[in-house]
């Protein structure tokens, strides 16, 4: 005989809804603070294993549009060196800080969506939107006052009379014009498309219209110029 | 088409740090659906304070209004949480 007072019981998916909002009588506050806590550990342990397995070059390179930039890319000096120290995609592609790192993994969501629909699928087609793709990644760059350089680069850091002559005026030049390092290195680990230099220049005019005064100086260069200020002295 | 990504991946990097998590998590700890979207909100200013350093020139307010908004809703929905799951 069946109880009059029992409610109709429901699917499936409204059953486990009910049953998830239902108190837990069966366990002690202690069991589920606790289970919850190793839940958590396991999911963000989970999580971050899986966003760290996107920085893999094998990833990066795993979608067929990626072989012309990783091509490139192995005839420079941030693949193959002297001192053995490579930088991969992810060491100039993907900030290091958390919330710029899973901003960077969200947009990189088109490149999924590039690669089905096939935007970049033949050589014809990349070299058509080499420039578009190099003038996003300047950008980037130019307004981050290229971070993702510096987690390896630094002025600070640099010894100046042990560079070729060039190199050491140039990164003097750049201290005191308050440059960053994409203003210069465009090109250091891809290609560098026809027409790139007026691209650049149309980038970085959009990029201080837009600025205020006070974000174009990093602290870097402030840090350096101090340093620099205290030696003369 | 940057800026709409731009704008996606500043509310997806909230979600996934302090005003998503943490917004939520007070959320839950009050009945009060003001004080739940205010907590959130707080922990929206403070994570953009701290990840711009304490510097506060380097503060965007476009980064600013996100992470508040992305911590009201998270608190609010902490909230929610608290009413639905809460017997006593």
């Amino acid at each position: 005989m069946s109880d009059p007072n029992e409610k109709p019981k429901g699917g499936l998916i409204r059953r486990l809804w009910d049953g998830f909002w239902s108190p837990v009588a069966a366990f002690s506050v202690g069991f589920i603070a606790i289970g919850g806590f190793l839940g958590g550990v396991l999911f963000w342990g989970a999580f971050n294993w899986s966003m760290e397995l996107t920085n893999t070059e094998e990833f990066c390179t795993g979608c067929h549009t990626m072989e012309t930039n990783l091509g490139e890319y192995r005839e420079t000096i941030h693949y193959n060196n002297h001192s053995g120290v490579r930088a991969i995609c992810s060491d100039c592609h993907v900030p290091h800080e958390w919330q710029h790192k899973v901003k960077a993994k969200i947009i990189a969501v088109k490149d999924v969506y590039h690669e089905i629909v096939g935007t970049i699928s033949t050589p014809e087609k990349y070299e058509e939107h080499r420039l578009a793709m190099a003038s996003l990644v300047w950008k980037k760059m130019k307004a981050s006052d290229s971070r993702e350089c510096r987690n390896c680069h630094n002025f600070e850091y640099m010894d100046f009379t042990i560079q070729e002559t060039r190199a050491a005026s140039e990164h003097q030049r750049a201290i005191d014009e308050n440059m960053t390092c994409i203003d210069c290195h465009q090109g250091i680990a891809h290609a560098l498309p026809p027409d790139y230099l007026e691209e650049y220049k149309r980038v970085t005019d959009e990029l201080q219209a837009n600025a205020s005064p006070e974000s174009q100086k990093t602290d870097d260069v402030a840090a350096v110029r101090s340093y620099l200020g205290n030696l003369s002295n | 088409m940057l800026g709409i990504l731009d704008l996606l991946g500043t509310i997806g990097g909230n979600v996934l740090s302090l005003p998503g998590i943490l917004g939520l998590a007070l959320g839950m700890m009050t009945r009060n659906w003001i004080v739940a979207a205010i907590l959130g909100g707080l922990v929206g200013v403070f994570e953009t304070v701290v990840f711009a350093g304490f510097r506060f020139t380097d503060i965007g307010s476009f980064d600013l209004a996100i992470a508040v908004l992305v911590g009201v809703l998270a608190g609010s929905l902490g909230c929610a949480i608290r009413h639905k799951g809460a017997t006593a």
